[in-house]
């Protein structure tokens, strides 16, 4: 079984077992694809290069739609406008937290510093943003919900599994989070 | 946001000491652009406390203060300045998968009510 991550001499550190590892692994490859901005022909390089994107689109995936928001609530002019400033970067910047944290999964104890740490946070947090669009959690009933499903030997379809998934990610994001806030308590 | 199956000390607010509240510019009149956070049923109340007080240097307290109001009131507005800086502020949050939107600060869009269903996204309640 994992052990939660803890806050100690060492750093920031969790323990997982091969076959979490290789769950968490695929978990945050898919939300990589996921974000992996499409390569288009006759693209401008020049502005690819400098992070622009003049041909973005409001994403039409609920779940990406999630992890690259409107920037305002009711102007989808400004919004779009805004994507194509800044969307690519937003995705890099979120590929290179979830690359950091499968990078990690290479051994049993994972040791992380404060960068890592943070990306750690990040990554599983985009994970989680996924499976709960999957799992259509949208208000804390359904979180609730699907909360409720704590028994591996229940999984019997892939509503149950998943939400196993999704509670096991968040098990993990909460205890690394308070070994952040121990480690932010000490520093201060 | 949820709370969750939370392993390790509990951290309600107010079991552990904070720093004073610092002061801030969040009531200065003359400002013309907020930072709104939304409430989510994924995102962890800690984790987003966490990113109050490790991005923009929010004390403990002032951060769960913040975090509490996105939780009980739908949404909070956590930091204004120029639209230049509270974008940029936006694109920090979306890194860190937070909801957050700028709007204009008064009379904006989506002004100050409580209770919306959040920022554009188009998702009705199914089933």
């Amino acid at each position: 079984m994992a052990k939660a991550f803890k806050y100690g001499l060492k750093g920031i550190t969790g323990y997982l077992e091969p076959a979490e590892r290789d769950l968490l692994r695929s978990l945050i490859n898919d939300v990589i694809s996921m974000l992996q901005p499409e390569e288009r022909a006759g693209q401008d390089p020049l502005a690819a290069l400098i992070g622009l994107d003049m041909d973005v689109a409001e994403p039409s995936d609920r779940a990406v739609k999630r992890l690259l928001p409107n920037v305002m609530k009711d102007d989808g002019a400004a919004s779009l406008e805004f994507r194509q400033l800044t969307e690519r970067s937003l995705r890099e910047t979120k590929i290179g937290a979830l690359r950091a944290a499968a990078l990690d999964l290479d051994k049993d104890e994972i040791v992380l510093s404060p960068d890592g740490a943070r990306h750690w946070s990040m990554a599983l947090n985009d994970v989680r943003l996924v499976l709960a669009e999957r799992l259509d959690i949208q208000d804390e009933e359904d979180a609730e919900h699907v909360h409720l499903m704590q028994d591996w030997s229940q999984a019997e379809d892939v509503e149950s599994y998943l939400a196993l998934v999704y509670n096991f990610a968040t098990w993990l994001q909460e205890s690394l989070v308070q070994a952040m806030l121990q480690s932010l308590d000490t520093r201060r | 946001m949820t709370i969750s199956v939370a392993p390790g000390p509990d951290t309600q607010e107010g079991t552990r000491t904070g720093t004073a509240e610092s002061t801030d510019s969040l009531t200065a009149p003359d400002i013309p652009w907020n930072l709104v956070i939304w409430n989510d049923p994924v995102n962890l109340m800690s984790y987003v406390s966490y990113v109050f007080q490790s991005y923009f240097g929010y004390s403990e307290s002032k951060a769960n203060k913040l975090m509490m109001e996105v939780h009980k009131k739908g949404r909070s507005i956590v930091s204004s300045g120029s639209k230049e800086q509270v974008e940029r502020h936006a694109v920090a949050m979306h890194g860190f998968g937070l909801w957050a939107t700028v709007e204009k600060a008064s009379g904006g869009p989506g002004g100050n009510s409580g209770k919306s269903g959040g920022p554009g996204q188009g998702r009705g309640k199914r089933g």
